[in-house]
């Protein structure tokens, strides 16, 4: 049985985030993002020229992402470069991220989005994709929205938001991990994985736990992307 | 609803709901929402968002400054700051271009003021330098800034380029694709740089006008 969360939160509380925008200055757009132990920063470069030339698309861009763990993110050191993981993460990172871009504005071009993760505890692919949609509304690239990602999940018997690695390794009852990334003005969602075993009800509760978790999310990016320019205008 | 004049908006924000949407904007229904991370312009009803930062995509009849990158037997290859390079035929120049050494007039690296006339249905666009107006630039003195603050550079009716053009004593052109080229001496290139550098840093500042004429001041004074 889980009844108190490791680090003392609520099972529908999560770690304490802080994010910020305008990081890169070589990019278009950059963003940082951090929620408990777990930072990734995103970069955003284009739009330009296909490379390579075939997966050029005559009536709309495309996005080409790069998720990467840095070799110091993890206890046990990262092999750098691109591994069979990181290859799935960046496939749906692109597949979230195609719905929120307006891409038709870019027809035949390429617009890069490199993704880094320098602390890994949980809920990267969450973390990654969230600081990849602030770079892009940073670039000025256009959107439909926002995306704001969360993991949720069941640890034991009980449901909970934002699980920590010491939660996903945790066996009295298994743990199931959900990633949940939502468009949350517009309700929908853009990506939705499971890793482990859950009931039809209970998946419903974990979608619904991170709707919640995700709307806060979606606050914070709202008041960082804002705040940049707020700040800028009185000093 | 109604959403206030320049109050910043995140893309996927409501602004409107009675289905009168500007530029940056998209609707579903009735309701319009936000593309763009921008600030909301509300003209009689019809809102439109100005984007913070913007992607310059090129659009017929811009003036805009470009570097060679390729030299052809008959046309040049230009790259403007857009998604593709674009292409300056030996006609479209405006001086006799004798085929096979274009290398004598424009070599690589050259930057040019030019006006793009031709866009293609694939993106990619022709540039002229037709008219007395466009030619080669002699220095090699730039500075990018993003296109959405161009019109903070330019200031009304020219008052803020003028102003830097004044204390400088420099000769600035501005591209609309956002490149920004300076030339005149040393110390006053150096300066209208700061200066553009800081306008691009600082376009949400109210007196704009009055922190640009410091900055120059200040830099004056030390060189």
């Amino acid at each position: 049985m889980y009844e108190e969360r490791f680090d003392k939160r609520g099972f529908d509380e999560l770690r304490p985030m802080e994010a910020e925008t305008g990081i890169i200055p070589n990019a278009k757009g950059s963003a940082r993002f951090r929620i408990g132990n777990t930072e990734a920063i995103a970069a955003v470069y284009g739009p330009e020229e296909v490379k390579p030339k075939h997966f050029e698309k005559v009536d709309k861009g495309i996005i080409m992402c790069k998720y990467d763990m840095l070799p110091f993110s993890v206890p046990d050191r990262a092999k750098p470069g691109m591994d069979r993981r990181d290859m799935e993460i960046s496939d749906v990172i692109t597949n979230a991220l195609n719905r929120a871009i307006i891409l038709e504005e870019f027809p035949r071009s390429m617009i890069t989005i490199r993704v880094y993760v320098t602390q890994a505890d949980a809920g990267t692919r969450c973390a990654s994709l969230t600081a990849a949609s602030m770079a892009c509304a940073d670039a000025g690239l256009p959107m439909r929205d926002l995306v704001a990602a969360v993991a949720a999940g069941k640890i034991g018997d009980s449901i909970c938001l934002d699980l920590t690695k010491e939660e996903e390794d945790f066996h009295e009852g298994g743990a199931t991990d959900v990633p949940i990334a939502f468009l949350p003005s517009k309700n929908e969602i853009v990506l939705l994985q499971l890793d482990g075993k859950v009931t039809k009800e209970e998946l419903k509760k974990i979608v619904e736990m991170g709707k919640v978790g995700a709307n806060k999310i979606y606050e914070l990016e709202k008041s960082v992307l804002k705040g940049r320019f707020l700040n800028e205008s009185k000093s | 609803m109604e959403i206030k004049n320049y109050e910043i908006v995140t893309p996927g924000m409501l602004v409107s709901d009675s289905g009168n949407g500007g530029e940056g904007t998209y609707s579903e229904g009735s309701n319009v929402f936000s593309k763009f991370l921008g600030t909301v312009q509300n003209y009689n009803g019809r809102v439109s968002v100005s984007p913070m930062t913007s992607i310059y995509m090129p659009m017929e009849g811009d003036n805009v400054i470009g570097r060679i990158v390729e030299v052809s037997t008959k046309y040049w290859v230009v790259d403007i700051d857009a998604p593709y390079y674009t292409r300056l035929d030996s006609r479209d120049v405006n001086f006799r271009a004798e085929l096979g050494e274009l290398d004598k007039y424009l070599q690589l690296g050259d930057l040019i003021y030019a006006r793009l006339f031709r866009i293609y249905a694939n993106n990619s666009a022709d540039i002229s330098m037709r008219g007395s107006n466009y030619g080669k630039l002699d220095s090699n003195m730039i500075s990018k800034i993003n296109i959405s603050r161009i019109p903070r550079l330019i200031g009304k009716e020219g008052a803020m380029i003028n102003m830097i053009k004044e204390m400088t004593g420099c000769e600035i052109l501005v591209g609309q694709n956002g490149v920004v080229w300076v030339n005149g001496q040393d110390d006053g290139k150096t300066a209208a740089l700061a200066a553009v550098k800081f306008i691009d840093e600082n376009h949400a500042n109210q007196n704009l006008m009055e922190s640009v004429r410091g900055l120059l001041e200040n830099v004056r004074r030390k060189v």
